[in-house]
């Protein structure tokens, strides 16, 4: 009936890749943010606040437009930082990471700090009182106890990252086999008359992952819930 | 409660008003046409609805092969207009166009251009390159011309991994004049009309690719409108083929 090209396992391969390094590059970001918003005060919270969650309601074609800028040959950081260290981030995989970076940074740092401002506060100042410095106690209390929304969050970014499409084919391009994702494999075939089966095999691939993304999610998120 | 009913009793009136209120529409002809062709087409409609001013225009421009797969789904296109004979014959096999009405308007060539800087000067050159901007050969005539100029030069397999797929003809050459690729293949006619910061570095070898041919035709609904048919004679007018000739199309 259907069978992949080597662009579409590629296609496959990219999303998955691009998912998961954006995933971790993120994890350290969204959890440093999450900190802070929870348990310092400062002023420009507000300023944070918006601008962690700006991607969330902004479409991402303006994300990925405003990246363009900024990354772009003739874009802001290009032109000063990029070019002269002979850098090229527009049309390569490292812009697809950047874009879904953004656009699921404000779904992780939820997904954190929901759980991070249920942990109990003298929980941590009595570790403090205990003579633990403020690194210890990030690792020793902290972490462990919202270790369930780093999980949450670090598979809501992936699952956002495999469908990330708007922002990602503005600055990443369409690249078979470099920069294609599924979303942007499926684009191309359900562009073009009489290729309605690939772009069928292809959208039951993103099911199937996105499926079992959901279960993993649902069953850890039980399985962690028993033992706290 | 007072306020309901008194809106209730003023509805009938109000719907009598607004279907009042609509004009005697004049007949709208539905374009559908290759995006190489956008400017051309802007300037034909203008020139047509001089002639003719109860016709007005809906366009939509796109790739060739996307603009085919939306009329094969249902879109409300009266003429067609196709960057090749490919998606034409797609659409005449599956009945969506009126076979009889099927003309050739425009012929054109495809170019590679670039930022002025490269040393570029034939096609064996580009491979040197490290993104170049085509259609996506699936939905994009320019790339399929382009494609089949790679594989019958055979240099195909070098610049796997290279190609920055476009959703259109327009969408590559606006990729080169950001400078995000150094070089795209795009129509000769694009590229005089619209390049500003790239140069035509070679026009591919016409013995490489299939002639760059535009068809248009009437659909099942363009066949009912006496406008869209008179539209149809229109671009087959010397009028028409100045006009053409005007944005860089060829006519034999």
């Amino acid at each position: 009936m259907f069978a992949f090209g080597p662009s579409d396992y590629s296609a496959i391969f990219v999303s998955v890749k691009v998912a998961v390094v954006a995933t971790l590059i993120s994890l350290p970001l969204a959890f440093t943010v999450a900190y802070c918003m929870t348990f310092k005060r400062f002023k420009g919270m507000l300023v944070l606040d918006v601008l962690v969650n700006l991607p969330l309601t902004l479409p991402p074609v303006v994300i990925g437009y405003l990246l363009l800028m900024l990354l772009g040959q003739n874009g802001w950081i290009g032109t000063w930082l990029l070019q002269p260290l002979g850098i090229r981030i527009i049309f390569t995989w490292k812009a697809a990471v950047i874009a879904t970076m953004v656009v699921g940074f404000p779904l992780m740092v939820r997904a954190i700090r929901t759980n991070m401002e249920a942990i109990d506060r003298r929980l941590v100042d009595a570790s403090r009182l205990l003579g633990a410095g403020c690194l210890d106690s990030i690792f020793t209390i902290i972490v462990p106890l919202c270790f369930r929304g780093l999980i949450a969050g670090s598979l809501l970014m992936f699952a956002r990252g495999l469908g990330e499409f708007g922002a990602t084919i503005i600055v990443a391009g369409n690249i078979p086999g470099v920069t294609q994702t599924i979303p942007l494999a499926i684009y191309d075939y359900v562009s073009s008359p009489n290729r309605e089966v690939m772009a069928m095999a292809l959208c039951c691939v993103s099911i199937t992952i996105s499926v079992v993304v959901l279960i993993v999610h649902e069953w850890l998120g039980k399985r962690m819930g028993r033992r706290a | 409660m007072v306020m309901k009913y008194r809106c209730m009793r003023l509805l009938p009136i109000l719907a009598s008003l607004v279907l009042i209120a609509m004009p005697v529409r004049a007949e709208e002809i539905n374009l559908f046409a290759a995006a190489s062709m956008r400017d051309t087409v802007d300037a034909l409609c203008d020139a047509f609805a001089e002639i003719n001013p109860a016709a007005t225009f809906q366009k939509n421009y796109g790739a060739s092969g996307i603009l085919a797969k939306q009329i094969e789904n249902g879109a409300p296109a009266d003429v067609y207009i196709s960057a090749n004979t490919k998606w034409m014959d797609y659409l005449k096999g599956k009945k969506m166009v009126n076979a009889a009405s099927i003309a050739v308007i425009a012929y054109n060539e495809l170019v590679f251009v670039g930022m002025p800087e490269l040393q570029v000067s034939d096609l064996k050159d580009i491979v040197t390159l490290e993104r170049i901007a085509i259609g996506s050969p699936m939905s994009v005539p320019a790339g399929q011309y382009a494609m089949e100029a790679l594989k019958k030069s055979g240099i195909d397999q070098q610049l796997h991994n290279r190609l920055v797929m476009a959703r259109d003809v327009r969408e590559c050459l606006m990729y080169a004049e950001m400078g995000e690729v150094e070089g795209a293949f795009v129509y000769m006619t694009d590229a005089k009309q619209m390049a500003k910061k790239t140069r035509v570095f070679f026009v591919v070898p016409q013995e490489l690719y299939s002639r760059v041919t535009y068809p248009v035709a009437l659909t099942a609904s363009g066949c009912a409108k006496s406008s869209a048919a008179a539209f149809l004679d229109y671009l087959r007018t010397p009028a028409a083929q100045k006009i053409f000739a005007l944005f860089g199309f060829t006519d034999k």
